[in-house]
């Protein structure tokens, strides 16, 4: 009887502790800089490096990690905010110096395995601006990147006029996935922003995810199909790994 | 010391947005483009008919918030313009009818609704976000543009627009 109690304490403490088995915490030093990463390992030969520079609020993102490394995707996803004390608004993408970015890329590419880079919104300037740091060094060859509803015009579009894309646009030979929502004004420039990406070499595919809005996996006031888009989250990102 | 920081980046981002949604002049020399499309009537509004008529063209869709905030100010606007002969026809991106019609149900528009289900008279008008925002002029040409939400019944701006008339 006693052996029996034992054994289910020991299984039940094992079912307690595999969601945070699978999240590990490291860092990596930048210079003087220590950059958090949570780390959702995996056996596969595929690594995401995600940038979502919001510890403690990406919930989705953590819980689509999670699902991955389950399916054999490694995930990493750098705090590049926190490392820098930077606020989690636009500006602050422009303060994260890009050799960090590199650093984090020269960790993952160190495992030896596929490394994808993944960003969303706004915060696709950096994975842009880090993976042509990248090319320009003649480091090995990155395996490809996500951009999750981008949003890389220069400034505030103007009616009328075609809006200006950030100086990261078309610098890169990376293979590219762009996911939009159609519920966007974006939809509609989808294709400008291809052949706008796709100017630096980079082969760009771009789909849109039915009945969802940007960002669709971070609202407060998320629709059913919202949510059910954020559920097959992981199944979106890794029918994007070429 | 931090929290004082942060209140004033917040007053300057908010200076700024209000800033960003006023009326810009128009100042490229393209020709105003085309706008033929159907109401949810089915009845198809040609903008050269409203030739001689001020005529806000906005680009709209239901998902996005400002679009759906300033539409009440936007009713009481084809009020406040009085004998100003004054035309809204407001475009939606691309969605279906039901969608619109929900919407059309809750915010109850006085003015028109054009549907554009292929989405051509987007990249017609160059427009890459919503709402965004035409003032022709009667002469059929653009007088101002504005990008994003605002209060149409604001007296600065109804001034604006019945001096257009004049």
């Amino acid at each position: 009887m006693k052996a029996i109690q034992n054994t289910l304490v020991l299984v039940l403490c094992l079912l307690m502790a595999s969601p945070l088995l699978a999240r590990e915490l490291r860092s990596i030093e930048v210079d003087d800089t220590s950059i958090d990463l949570r780390v959702f390992g995996a056996n596969g030969n595929k690594l995401l490096l995600g940038f979502p520079c919001d510890e403690g609020k990406s919930v989705a993102e953590e819980k689509t990690a999670q699902s991955l490394a389950e399916d054999g995707i490694e995930v990493w996803m750098p705090d590049m905010l926190s490392a820098y004390m930077l606020p989690d608004v636009k500006s602050s993408l422009d303060k994260i110096p890009v050799e960090a970015v590199v650093a984090v890329i020269d960790a993952a590419m160190k495992t030896n395995k596929q490394v994808y880079l993944i960003a969303s919104g706004v915060d696709t300037d950096l994975i842009l601006r880090g993976a042509a740091y990248w090319e320009q060094q003649n480091k090995p060859k990155l395996a490809g990147a996500i951009l999750l509803f981008p949003r890389l015009f220069k400034s505030e579009p103007v009616p009328g006029q075609v809006p200006e894309y950030i100086d990261a646009v078309g610098k890169t030979r990376l293979p590219m996935v762009v996911l939009e929502g159609e519920r966007t004004p974006n939809r509609w420039t989808i294709n400008q922003l291809t052949t706008a990406l796709g100017q630096g070499g980079s082969p760009v595919h771009a789909k849109l995810i039915p009945s969802v809005r940007g960002d669709f996996f971070k609202r407060q006031d998320a629709s059913d199909s919202e949510d059910m888009a954020t559920l097959q989250l992981d199944g979106l990102i890794k029918a994007s790994l070429f | 010391m931090t929290r004082r920081i942060f209140l004033i980046s917040l007053l300057l981002t908010f200076v700024s947005v209000i800033h960003a949604s006023e009326l810009q002049p128009y100042t490229a020399s393209a020709a105003t483009p085309a706008l033929k499309l159907r109401d949810m009537n089915n009845k198809e509004h040609d903008l050269n008919q409203y030739k001689g008529q001020i005529v806000l063209v906005q680009f709209w869709a239901t998902y996005c918030t400002p679009c759906r905030k300033e539409m009440p100010s936007m009713n009481k606007m084809m009020t406040k313009m009085g004998k100003t002969p004054f035309k809204i026809l407001a475009v939606n991106m691309g969605e279906t009818e039901d969608e619109v019609k929900t919407f059309v149900n809750e915010v109850k528009p006085a003015f028109t609704i054009l549907m554009d289900p292929a989405g051509n008279s987007i990249a017609d008008w160059r427009v890459f976000a919503a709402p965004s925002n035409f003032i022709i002029g009667p002469d059929g040409k653009i007088r101002y543009t504005l990008f994003g939400g605002v209060e149409w019944d604001s007296e600065e701006l109804i001034a604006k627009l019945q001096a257009l008339a004049k």
